[in-house]
């Protein structure tokens, strides 16, 4: 009797740890469009509705926890954002003279129809599901393909950017944070347009680094880091240009390119509500997202970006 | 308990304790970061259902709720439940084994099976070619979530234990009772049967 248990309870654990490896092997080495992909997409589709009623329902219960985590660092915060608020009410002035400047010269040279947010149609959605490990960056929210959500759909709150959908269901989608492991955001910095590409900082998942900058280049702590509104590879989202990524903490010693260290805006711990920029067919962005797809292999690197520059900075229709 | 005595009320109690602490844990625990790190419940729960139900009920109930994380968050399928189950099998022997009954065993086993589950994700993702080497701030990040787990350990352990102890056939708390009367003479078997 004793011997049948021990070797029932046995056959169990090998047979699960079997199945985990079974499911583990087979969703790894399968395309996105695979058939657990599938399996996955549809209980997303089924747990969504579900999460997202626990979601407002468990609202109060998380503000409480929220609140207490703000009040701690009000005060720090505040202080901040007084200083913050001094130096950026004289770079507003100064700014609104050079920027009805730009925008005369982008009219006379043909040049205004640069893509941006309002070229996209936002969808608001709230996130509804976030893993707690410190390896998966991603969030999951409560609107998908029915409201017009597609992969690589960027996303962003008021903040500044968040991500893009990773994976999208029928009323549900991942975002992969701009901290994920797989992302990948060209960028430049706000104040010399020096491009590079944003990724997370290898053993950080809380910061970014800015790399691929172009040799000498000044990059000051505190200065900006907006999207540049190119993509990097052909499979990339087309983020609009301007769209603020972070602030440099410090230039980076430990890696081969010229790089600086980057904070992201947005407070990832703490997403609540997102906007996905959607593409309606035969939009502009739709148009150039379809064009960028389309690059050969290759011409996405860094190095060979200059195509999808072009092709986002000059809304070619 | 022995496995054949399991309940379907039982059960249905571990499948209801499975679904809502994934859904409270993803919807509610990991969007509160406490000095930016997330505390995780769900290994929490499967060591105490694998400390209070046995290796069996350990593994298999580690095995479900990893795979409705990895569903739910659409995340690699497998990574957690192999995880998960090995950490409820663990904490399942640990009570057949030794039966622990101090009052500090919730918390050393939460301690343990927080640990295995965030050194264990770390290696998986090694194993699976993710590019972050061990770093200060991992590790960091690391140790944080092990010191949470730990603190929320016991009242996770109580509400476990509460929701699971109608359904178990042998209370642990009446059998520690039971003991600690039977050695201090107040309820030897002699005294009973009289």
């Amino acid at each position: 009797m004793h011997d049948k248990t021990v070797r029932r309870r046995r056959v169990v654990l090998v047979l699960l740890v079997v199945l985990s490896l079974l499911l583990l092997t087979a969703y790894f080495g399968e395309a996105p469009g695979g058939q657990l992909h599938d399996v996955q997409r549809g209980f997303l589709t089924i747990t969504a509705p579900i999460q997202d009623g626990a979601n407002k329902a468990l609202k109060p219960v998380r503000n409480l926890f929220g609140w207490f985590d703000d009040t701690i660092h009000a005060k720090t915060q505040r202080n901040e954002l007084l200083k913050q608020v001094d130096r950026l009410r004289g770079e507003l002035v100064a700014d609104q003279a050079e920027k009805r400047s730009y925008h005369e010269l982008l009219g006379m040279y043909h040049l205004d129809n640069q893509l941006s947010v309002s070229d996209y149609r936002p969808v608001t959605a709230t996130v509804v599901g976030k893993s707690p490990n410190l390896w998966y960056e991603t969030v999951v929210i409560d609107q998908g393909e029915s409201a017009g959500v597609r992969v690589n759909d960027p996303v962003i709150n008021g903040e500044g950017l968040v991500g893009k959908v990773a994976q999208a269901a029928s009323d549900g989608a991942e975002v992969s944070l701009i901290t994920d492991s797989t992302m990948g955001v060209s960028s430049r910095i706000a104040s010399t347009n020096a491009t590079g590409i944003a990724q997370p900082k290898v053993g950080d998942p809380n910061d970014l680094l800015l790399q691929y900058l172009p040799a000498n280049t000044q990059a000051n702590p505190g200065e900006y880091v907006v999207t540049s509104g190119t993509v990097s590879s052909p499979d990339d989202s087309l983020y609009p240009p301007g769209i603020l990524i972070g602030q440099i903490t410090s230039e980076n010693e430990e890696s081969a390119y010229e790089s600086v260290n980057v904070r992201p805006a947005v407070n990832l711990h703490n997403l609540d509500v997102v906007q996905v920029l959607t593409a309606a067919q035969g939009t502009l962005p739709a148009n150039l997202s379809s064009l960028t797809a389309s690059l050969p292999v290759g011409q996405g690197s860094p190095a060979g970006s200059a195509q999808g520059e072009q092709l986002a900075s000059t809304g070619v229709r | 308990m022995t496995e054949s005595r399991l309940s379907a009320g039982l059960l249905i109690r571990i499948a209801v304790l499975a679904v809502v602490a994934v859904f409270f844990q993803t919807g509610v625990v990991s969007e509160v970061p406490v000095f930016g790190v997330n505390v995780d419940l769900s290994p929490l729960v499967v060591a105490f259902v694998g400390l209070l139900c046995g290796s069996t009920v350990g593994a298999v109930t580690g095995f479900a709720i990893g795979l409705l994380v990895d569903l739910t968050l659409v995340q690699t399928l497998g990574v957690t439940s192999l995880i998960f189950t090995l950490i409820g099998y663990w904490s399942g022997r640990l009570k057949e084994l030794r039966d622990p009954q101090a009052a500090v065993t919730p918390l050393l086993v939460g301690a343990a099976a927080a640990a295995a589950s965030l050194v264990g994700y770390s290696l998986m993702e090694f194993l699976l070619g993710v590019d972050a080497p061990v770093s200060l701030e991992l590790l960091r990040q690391i140790v944080i979530g092990i010191v949470l787990d730990t603190v929320v350990a016991l009242p996770t352990w109580v509400i476990v234990r509460r929701s699971l102890e109608g359904g178990l056939p042998d209370d642990p708390r009446r059998r520690r009772r039971r003991r600690r009367a039977y050695s201090t003479g107040g309820l030897s078997p002699l005294s009973r049967h009289t």
